[in-house]
Formats: C-alpha cells, structure tokens, sequence
C-alpha cells in the first residue's frame, strides 16, 4: 500500500467472493455484505450488515473494531468521508458495489484490485502448507466419494456423504460438482435427484478449503466394469494431464500449460472438443477462491513463477463416452512443479453390486 | 405459480415506467432470480433481464453446454452465455428507447464490474427498484410456504440426528451435513456456539472443538431454494428451564405483529427477525436496535431471540409466518 501511493484500503466483499478480505483481513462472511478498512498502524475496522456476523468476527479477532448496520454500504461511504485527505482505494471490482465506486474513488478501484491481484498469486509458506493440507483432504474426500457411489443412489447422497466427511474432519466449505451418465452428459451440475445406474460415468471434482484455501482433485470412475471406450478415453485424460504437469515450472505461461494438453487432444483428432463450445477452461488457479487466476486458456500470458498454486485440468466432452474429468492439483516450484494431490490417476471402476 | 410472480413484477413494472428490470444473482444473492425462475448459480454469476411484458432472459457466465443443466432446473426465457454480465446487458438496454428508465433491484449493492458499463450507458436512467421488488416479495404465497415448511422439517430430522453422546462440534456438524443432504436439501450453513458456558457466540467453525455442557447450533437451509434458519441449545442435561424460555419464545414469535407474549422468563438480550425482500435470503427487517420497516402479514419470516436465564444464556430461532389480525404460525 506504501508504495502504491494507499494510505486506507477499502475491500468488501461477501460469500461469493470473500478471497480478497480473507486475504486482507482473514475474515470469511458467511452472509451479507463486509467492508474492511486496512490502514498501517491501525486495527482493521468492519462493517457488516448482519449482527450474528458482527458478533463472530469480533470474538474471532479481537483486535477488530466491528460494528453493523441495516445500510452498510452507506456506513461505509460515511466511514470514508471521514477520511477526507487520505489516499483510499477501493477493492476489488468483483465486490466492490455501485454506490461506492461510482463516487470520487472509481479510479482507485482497477489499481487496488490489480495490487491485490498480484499479491494473491505467489503464495507464503503457510498458504503453501494450508493448501496441502487441503490437497490431502481432497485425496481422502474423494476416497469417500467412490465409496459412497453406488447404482441407485441419487447424486445428492454422494454429496452428502462427502460433505459430512469433510464437516468430521473439521473443514467448514467444500466446492462440488459432478455428472454422472452416458454420452450424453455434457458437464457436471450441482447434484440432482438423478440415480445413478450401471454403467455409468460418474465424474466430480472436490474442492474443500483449509483456512480459506481450497485445493481441487477431479477424477472419474466407472459402475461397473470399464468399456474399451472408456479406457480409450480415460488414456486420451491422462496424457493430457500428465502434458499439462510437465509444462508448469517458472517462466512458462499459463497458455503453454493449456496448450501442452490441448495438443495431446489434437493428436487423437479430438480438438474440438478443447474448444469453448464444449469445455471452459483447462485449469485455473487455486488459493483463496475456487476459480482463481491465471485461468489456463491459450491465450492467457501469465508468466508462471514460483509458489504459484494452480489446478491442471484436462476436463472436457468426449465423443464416445460424454463428459470426463481428471485433474491434480500442483505448485510451481523452483524449477518445476510439486503435484499436491496423491489419489491415484487412474479411471476408478466401482462394484455395481 | 413462477408465471404468477413475474406477472405480478412486470405489472409493477408498467405502473413504475421501467423499460427493463435487471436482476443480480450468485451464491450470495441468489434469492431474486431463485423466486421468480428457480435459477441458482451456485459457481458463478447471472443476471436476469425482465421486459415489462414477456418472457425474462438469462444472461449467465457459464458456457453453453450448461444450457440444458440450467433449462432443467429453472424457467426463463432465453439463456445466453456471455463473457461479461455488464456489457452483456449494455447490449440488451441500448435497443430500449431513449427515455425508458432501467430498473436494478438494489443498485446500491451491484458490483462494479456488472455496474460500471450499466452507468457508462445508462447514466440517469439506472432506477432502484428495491423497493418495487419488495412490495410483491412479501407476503409469501403458499408454494413458498410449503417448500419452506419441508425445509424447516428437514431442520428439525437433522436435530434429531446428532448423536446423543457428541462430544466434539465436528460430530454435530458432520451428522447434520449427512441428514440434511441425504434429505435433499440442496445447502446447509451452520453456526455453532460450542459452549454455551463460554459465550453465545455462534461460530463458523474451521478445526474441531470440545462441545461444553450446554451448546448451540444454527442451521441456514435451502430446499428447492427456500431457505429458513432454525437455532436450538442442546446439551444432555437441558434445565427445566429452557422449555419455558421455548414457550414464551414461540408465543412472541408468533405474535410479532403485536400480540404480546407476556414478560420473558428473563432477560431479553437481544432479537431479531429477518425475511426475504430482495436478492439475499435474509435480510434483517426488525431487530431490537429498531425495525427497518413494517413487515406484512403472511410475510415468511425467521426470529430468532437470545434470553439470558437465571442458569445461563439460552437462544432460539425458527421460520415464521407472520400473523395479521390473529397470531402467526411457527414452521419448526
């Protein structure tokens, strides 16, 4: 903040996107709206809107001076006007609401985001140690994922029987989606009521968060035996993950890594299913948001440099088994990449029995 | 029924002069666009776009192969995949006439990056509509109801659940996770105060923790959208008088719009009631530091009371239907 010329950073935020005040403030709203005011040599002040938020942020921190209000947003452009002949910026563009940045400060706010931006990517060696912890947990989540899939159960009963292993394990918030089907399953979903029946392809990816840091595992298994087409296919997974891996070290971009697993699609004739008509991105950033930056597009720049901390994944359609998923998380390192997530790369095969 | 909300929205629409109403939607205010399609984001944002007449069309950062997961869980018109929700709904507003006035349920809270093209177009024209929106949220209709009473059930099973010998929180929120999930329920917030004896504070939990002799959980539920928030003490050994304290809380919840349920069996520390009027699923709309507004008969609701007893603090909280002329009626 010194050197970017910021006396007061205003960062707001909410449960959709709390990353940035996790960063700023370690506070993690659970609901409503959240400004923090981060000033050197000051304890942060809070705003928010609810008061059972209020009431835990300040037995969680008790150097914090909180208040709530039923307008935040208008306490908050009183608690700025307060500043008057401070230098305050406003962050980030993804949180920050209208009232706010529509004033004399819209010009902080791009600057402010882009700082903190920059700071998010490279991580300490305690964000570090908090993702592989998470990275762990994702391992043993999906242990229970593929015991718990079972033909006639509905999607929901495999979340849940994920999401209280991980509640028993003492993590609070788990990001989860999955398919499950035939070819014509073209992405996964939150779970639905559907049954999961023989034969089927039952995709997901886990994400669950430790100390706000969520590491991701994406697999896929089979009820049943595997079919040619699904070994075939898992084959075609594997070696663009392994592709993708190889390509993560300091000094590459974040489009060399999406462009090392595109081409192992393009080789088998398949490249357009690694276009956006049928896949989103081929990995993104992990940290203290579950999509984070760089996305992994071959058009991303991204110079990769160390203890930057990203998910791999070579998740898209294919044309003869419909949707499939295979990702590890991974850290750069110094000269390469440290692959975070120890569940076997393999197309799990589940007793359908 | 959904039909029935948007026809309800786009009258007032008519008599207000919008041109178009736009809707923000993610996992944090999810609730607007839930109500009036049943679409959730879950990871990742929307924004709907409601004509004065017709039908609303999606604009969502998914890519199009999630058309027809959305088209199966939710009713709207149109669903486009766009990189930008701002510019995206710049393109729809500049086909308006000039005058017409652009309505955004709370604008004040619309982040910058949907907003900041909105105003670069729009300027003067962008309205707040909160207040429009809020007039036809509340009361609630008798689908919403249901939903939110099966939700309140699932609450109450999951409650049940916990082990009787728990001693640790992550055995309590492990076994609520499991029953509300396996019930269907597609979200589940829980707080905790795992010690009652150590202060009320209700906690989001990261690690484990020793349950104290007496404790509290919250639990923020969603079936098909509608959310309720119930909150109960427990401990293996409830005094005699945390019955009384429920009795006296139920008769005051359900007399919010006046009945007096008499003085508390203690100390009122401290109360709030929290509804749905825009794009969040709670929103506080009276508290004991003063009301935000009236709150309408048949508004569905959620109290919840703190009393500090003779033996100790002791807290309660559970849906509500807001009574008028005669009392209201607890969900849970």
């Amino acid at each position: 903040m010194a050197t970017e010329g910021m006396d007061v950073l205003v960062v707001a935020g909410d449960p959709w996107r709390s990353d940035y005040l996790r960063y700023a403030a370690d506070l993690a709203p659970g609901e409503g709206q959240v400004f923090a005011f981060v000033e050197a040599g000051r304890a942060v002040r809070v705003v928010a809107d609810s008061p059972a938020e209020a009431e835990r942020f300040r037995a969680e921190q008790r150097d914090l001076q909180v208040t709530w209000s039923l307008s935040p947003i208008e306490e908050a452009e009183a608690a700025i006007r307060s500043l008057a002949g401070a230098r305050i910026a406003l962050a980030p563009a993804a949180a920050i609401p209208f009232r706010l940045a529509a004033g004399p400060l819209r010009s902080s706010v791009a600057s402010a985001t882009a700082l903190l931006d920059r700071l998010m990517l490279r991580k300490s060696s305690l964000e570090i140690d908090a993702l592989r912890r998470a990275a762990a947990l994702a391992d043993d989540g999906y242990a229970v994922f593929r015991e718990a899939a079972r033909p006639g159960r509905p999607e929901y009963a495999l979340v849940a029987e994920v999401e209280a292993f991980f509640r028993s394990r003492g993590c609070p918030e788990n990001f989860q989606i999955l398919g499950s089907g035939g070819r014509e399953v073209r992405g996964m979903h939150p779970p639905t009521e559907r049954r999961l029946a023989p034969g089927d392809l039952v995709t997901t990816e886990l994400t669950p968060c430790i100390q706000g840091y969520y590491a991701q595992i994406c697999r896929t298994l089979v009820l049943g035996a595997a079919s040619e087409a699904q070994l075939r296919a898992f084959a075609v997974y594997d070696e663009a993950l392994a592709a993708g891996i190889a390509a993560v070290r300091p000094g590459a971009t974040a489009g060399e890594i999406a462009r090392a697993q595109n081409e192992v699609f393009r080789r088998r004739g398949l490249g357009e299913y690694v276009t956006s008509e049928y896949t989103r991105v081929r990995g993104h950033g992990l940290g203290l948001y579950v999509d984070g930056r760089p996305a992994l597009l071959e058009d991303v720049g991204l110079v990769l440099e160390p203890d930057m901390t990203l998910v791999v994944h070579p998740n898209t359609y294919h044309p003869e088994v419909g949707y499939f998923v295979h990702g590890d998380s991974v850290r750069v390192t110094e000269n390469g990449c440290e692959v975070l997530t120890r569940a076997p790369r393999r197309l799990f095969s589940v007793s359908p029995g | 029924m959904l039909d029935g909300r948007l026809a309800r929205l786009q009258a007032r629409m008519r008599e207000a002069g919008l041109g178009v109403l736009l809707i923000y939607t993610s996992f944090a205010r999810p609730s607007a666009v839930a109500w009036l399609t049943h679409f959730v984001p879950y990871w990742n944002e929307g924004l709907l776009v409601v004509p004065p007449a017709g039908a609303p069309t999606l604009l969502a950062a998914f890519s199009k192969r999630m058309h027809d997961w959305i088209r199966s869980v939710s009713h709207v018109g149109e669903v486009r995949s766009v990189a930008a929700l701002g510019r995206a709904a710049v393109d729809m507003v500049e086909n308006l006439p000039a005058a017409s006035a652009v309505g955004v349920i709370e604008l004040d809270a619309l982040p910058w990056t949907v907003a900041e093209p909105l105003l670069a177009c729009c300027g003067e024209r962008l309205t707040d509509a909160s207040e429009l929106f809020a007039s036809i949220r509340q009361p609630a209709d008798d689908t919403e109801i249901r939903l939110a009473q099966k939700a309140a059930d699932i609450a109450g099973r999951a409650i049940a659940s916990i082990p009787h010998g728990a001693v640790r929180a992550s055995e309590v929120l492990a076994a609520i996770e499991r029953s509300v999930r396996h019930d269907g329920a597609e979200e589940v917030l829980q707080r905790i105060a795992p010690d009652l004896g150590g202060g009320t504070t209700l906690r989001r939990l990261e690690g484990d923790c020793h349950l104290g002799g007496r404790y509290a959980i919250e639990l923020s539920i969603a079936y098909k959208a509608a959310w309720v928030r119930v909150a109960r003490c427990l401990s293996p050994n409830a005094p005699p008088s945390w019955k009384q304290a429920q009795r006296w809380t139920s008769d005051w919840a359900t007399g919010t719009t006046g009945v007096s349920g008499g003085p508390p069996p203690g100390a009122l520390a401290f109360w709030t009631l929290e509804a749905c009027v825009g794009t969040r699923p709670f929103s506080v709309v009276g508290s004991a530091i003063g009301p935000r507004g009236t709150v309408a008969p048949g508004t569905l609701a959620c109290y919840a009371v703190q009393l500090q007893l003779a033996d100790g603090p002791w807290l309660s909280g559970g849906p509500v239907v807001v009574g008028g002329e005669g009392p209201g009626r607890l969900l849970a």
